[in-house]
């Protein structure tokens, strides 16, 4: 019984990393923004499919895919950035917001244009392999995302919180007026912002496919939900809470999963982020709102 | 002239206004709903259950399931009161789904007539027949989303020009400003969330008795962002914005028929686009006042 609780807890937080992948890109690109990007996922995924086109048709390497992978993320992420970020003003955010939805109808059919049929193998990073701690086990793929994914968190830490360009990118996200005045480029900000979520973006699409070993036109819904749930669980803008809200997640979902089945799988994780947002609507690591005070310090 | 294909696309422009117009009042409330689907939802199955498992008459049903949609809205948006920007869109997304994948669940089933009929599951809810059983033709049916369709336009326009107008869209430009006014909030807002639960109930049950089947995929969250986008496009200076979005996708979708496999490239390109010049879509508030403007220097003249 408990050994199987905590199986599922040990699956869940494996599995949970890939949301925590996710989810720090989201959260990236939230913070500097305030505005929400609805296209990031589908934006992976069309670049994991030129990853996979590439794997396809040029050569059977996975370096080649991983290279490929990141690069048609970021291409595709400058897109998006100015197509419906930077030329649409900023006061309108549901405008920018509806326009990366359209953007990404647009992206998803270029991908099925790309390959059109309904599922793809998708490389394998090394051989999958079981690891076993006494009665637990646990997939090496999933162990060596898991890792990669800490690696990051703390990479980006140290970018955000140590370097001039990291506080560059606070100060706007704090104030972009104020941050103008210091004489930070506003516009540049965004455009690196842009760049380094799509990394990440792209290293996450990679892990998770090639865990999963093949990939389907549903994945950029799904690294969009899954990405915006771990967000919010975690608390918007804040690194940790994003690592730890995709962990949270992923433990919850292999629980319910597990004593259930898919369907109360999903209800469970959606009942849990609903909860969430009426009890603590800032999430475990965000910051308490207040709507009136916020609007009020605002015009002071 | 008018075949059954263009009727369907037409009665389908219609249906799908009426959901665009729910998500165009939470809109100019000041929040974003992903989750307008759902009241969609709730209402297709709770009025195609009245109807075909329970006997009731049409119009009855209609209302049903539409005040069930309404009662749903404003219990979300009373639970979700503390909330806005986008933890406000992400909530009602979770609400949605979780309306979704709950009817994935949801069984409930008679024998009538030898075969088992009603809701079962991700097997979804066939045999919605109330349209075949009283010889109902295409056009009579389109024709009776219309006048539905015009009375809610109508319903919707005396809102606008009313005092409870002003009040909803003053809660969009500056809640702040409005809670100085003295202006209830809290009661404003679910009172809105209400109504829009109500029109898309109504475009919900319409649709289940038009397609006669229903199944749960059908109010997934595409269903939402379009209708939201919608409004968007259209304008949200008036009420007949979101029905200009609609007439625009689903006219120019099945125009370009001719470009099959291309046309999200052309069209969300263009809506992209469309969006850095007109953010408030076409008909906005100020093209609304504009031509008012216009028409009324015309008219004194």
């Amino acid at each position: 019984m408990i050994t199987d609780f905590v199986q599922n807890c040990i699956d869940g937080i494996m599995v949970g990393s890939g949301y925590s992948l996710l989810a720090l890109g989201f959260t990236l690109v939230f913070g500097v923004l305030k505005r929400l990007n609805l296209s990031y996922g589908p934006s992976i995924m069309l670049g994991a499919y030129v990853g996979t086109w590439s794997f396809l048709n040029i050569a059977d390497n996975i370096w080649l895919v991983l290279l490929t992978t990141i690069c048609a993320t970021v291409v595709i992420g400058i897109y998006v950035e100015q197509l419906c970020f930077r030329a649409v003003s900023k006061e309108t955010t549901i405008a920018s917001m509806v326009s990366s939805f359209a953007i990404w109808m647009q992206l998803e059919e270029i991908a099925l244009h790309l390959l059109p049929e309904r599922t793809y193998p998708f490389p394998a990073f090394f051989d999958s392999g079981l690891l076993e701690f006494g009665p637990f086990t646990a997939r090496s793929e999933y162990l060596f995302m898991f890792v990669v994914m800490l690696l990051l968190l703390l990479i980006l830490h140290a970018f955000i919180y140590r370097t001039r360009i990291g506080l560059a990118i606070r100060a706007y996200s704090d104030h972009p007026s104020a941050s103008a005045y210091m004489g930070i480029d506003g516009s540049s900000v965004l455009f690196l912002a842009f760049i380094i979520v799509s990394i990440i973006g792209g290293i996450a699409g990679f892990l998770i496919l090639s865990a999963d070993s093949q990939i389907t036109p549903f994945f950029g819904l799904w690294a969009t939900f899954k990405g915006l749930i771990a967000m919010m669980l975690g608390g918007i803008g804040s690194l940790s809470g994003a690592v730890l809200g995709g962990l949270i997640l992923g433990v919850i979902e292999a629980n319910a999963f597990w004593y259930g089945d898919p369907v109360i799988r999903d209800i469970s994780s959606f009942m849990l982020l609903f909860t969430m947002l009426i009890i603590r609507p800032g999430g475990i690591f965000g910051h308490k709102i207040e709507i009136h005070q916020k609007i009020a310090s605002e015009r002071v | 002239m008018l075949n059954d294909y263009l009727l369907t696309v037409i009665s389908n422009i219609g249906m799908i206004s009426m959901i665009a117009i729910s998500a165009y009042l939470i809109l100019i409330t000041g929040e974003i709903s992903f989750g307008q689907q759902a009241y969609f939802g709730i209402s297709a199955y709770a009025g195609s259950i009245a109807t075909t498992l329970w006997g009731w008459p049409f119009w009855m049903a209609l209302i049903f399931g539409s005040f069930l949609a309404g009662v749903a809205g404003g219990l979300i948006s009373a639970l979700t009161v503390r909330i806005n920007g986008i933890y406000y869109s992400i909530a009602t997304l979770a609400f949605a789904e979780m309306v979704r994948l709950s009817l994935l669940k949801f069984s409930y089933q008679f024998e009538i007539d030898g075969e088992w009929i009603g809701p079962n599951g991700s097997e979804g809810f066939g045999e919605i027949r109330w349209i075949f059983e009283n010889d109902i033709s295409i056009l009579e049916y389109t024709l009776l989303i219309y006048l539905v369709l015009f009375l809610l336009i109508a319903f919707i326009y005396l809102i606008e020009h009313s005092k409870l107008g002003m009040i909803f869209r003053m809660l969009g430009q500056d809640p702040l400003l409005a809670s100085v006014q003295g202006v209830k909030i809290i009661r404003y807002k679910v009172l809105a969330a209400s109504l829009a639960g109500f029109a898309a109930g109504l475009g919900g049950m319409l649709y289940a008795h038009s397609f006669t089947y229903i199944e749960p995929q059908i109010f997934n969250v595409m269903l939402g962002v379009h209708s939201l986008a919608y409004g968007l496009i259209g304008g949200l200076g008036t009420v007949l914005g979101p029905i200009i979005g609609v007439v625009l996708d689903i006219g120019f979708l099945e125009s370009i028929r001719g470009i099959q496999g291309y046309r999200m490239i052309v069209f969300g390109g263009l809506m992209a686009v469309m969006l850095i010049f007109m953010p408030r879509g076409i008909l906005d508030e100020k093209r609304v006042h504009r031509f008012k403007k216009f028409w009324e220097g015309k008219t004194h003249v």
